[in-house]
């Protein structure tokens, strides 16, 4: 089978008239979403969440601050505090396990599409 | 699709994002065929295409002001509709049907190994239902597009050597595939 071939078979399609009642079904749509307001954006729910996150990046800055760093230790106190818990935790093997899973499910992923 | 198609799209998107919705009608009714038509080119069922198609329409007006005006509104559209439409096929694939299906040959002496040109039509079609989707959509969108690499790259949102990587492969899978076919319906013959 040819290229010319393959043109010809898939080059053609059945055409499809959409049905008489179309545009005015996709107006009307259009229209019902044009009456609906917009669903405004849930600041009531955003605003707790928002001033923890910045209260907890002021206070990390101040202890950062407050903890200078020496000639013996370059990172300040609170980074290398940061550093040590999630060495405690062994969050580097979780990093890495993490890692790995990802890499497995896009492996089996592009095998199955192959 | 004329300058002046270009003209009146660019006129009533402008009349939209200024607040007349009616102006939309004209952009509907302008492009509901090729929306449709692609839509049925990949769940192959007039009505879901038409469901499809119409998400479509309401997808691109709800995102109009999104429209830049450096490519055609036609361009933006059916980026846009190939995105949704993909999207949904991913989510609710379309029913496949398996090649045994297809229609027997209806003439065994028939000079091309026993196929008639109908049947070879419609069994390259299904096998193209049923290949990868990057393939598939590639080869649809390049056909629905007249042949035209760069429209379809331009719907695929991919570079056009995407494209034309993915229509070689696709072919060769194809090529492969029909010969195993022709093979397999050969067989079928000897053994009535």
């Amino acid at each position: 089978m040819t290229d010319r071939d393959l043109d010809r078979y898939l080059a053609v399609s059945p055409e499809v008239v959409p049905s008489s009642g179309f545009t005015a079904n996709v107006m009307e749509a259009v229209r019902r979403e044009a009456a609906t307001p917009p669903i405004p954006f849930p600041w009531k729910r955003t605003i707790p969440g928002l001033a923890a996150a910045a209260l907890l990046l002021v206070c990390f800055a101040l202890a950062a601050l407050q903890a200078p760093a020496t000639a013996s230790a370059p990172i300040p106190r609170a980074l290398s505090v940061v550093l040590d818990t999630g060495r405690a935790l062994g969050a580097g093997w979780i990093a890495l396990a993490l890692l790995i899973s990802l890499v497995t499910v896009k492996f089996a992923k592009r095998l199955a599409t192959a | 699709m004329t300058v002046a198609d270009v003209d009146a799209d660019r006129a009533a998107v402008e009349q939209v994002l200024n607040g007349e919705i009616g102006a939309f009608e004209p952009i509907v009714k302008r492009w509901q065929g090729p929306l449709v038509n692609l839509a049925y080119r990949f769940c192959h069922d007039r009505s879901r295409a038409e469901e499809m198609a119409q998400e479509a329409f309401l997808r691109a007006y709800r995102a109009l002001g999104q429209w830049r005006r450096d490519a055609a509104f036609s361009t933006w559209l059916f980026a846009l509709a190939t995105n949704l439409y993909r999207s949904e096929l991913r989510r609710n694939p379309a029913p496949a049907v398996a090649l045994d299906h297809i229609a027997e040959p209806r003439d065994s002496r028939a000079e091309d190994g026993g196929l008639e040109e109908r049947d070879q039509a419609a069994a390259v079609r299904q096998m193209v239902d049923r290949m990868p989707a990057k393939y598939r959509e590639a080869l649809m969108l390049y056909y629905f597009h007249e042949m035209d690499i760069e429209a379809a790259a331009r719907s695929l949102g991919v570079s056009e050597g995407t494209v034309k990587a993915r229509l070689s492969r696709g072919r060769e899978m194809l090529r492969r595939k029909f010969a195993v076919h022709l093979v397999a319906c050969k067989t079928q013959e000897g053994d009535v």
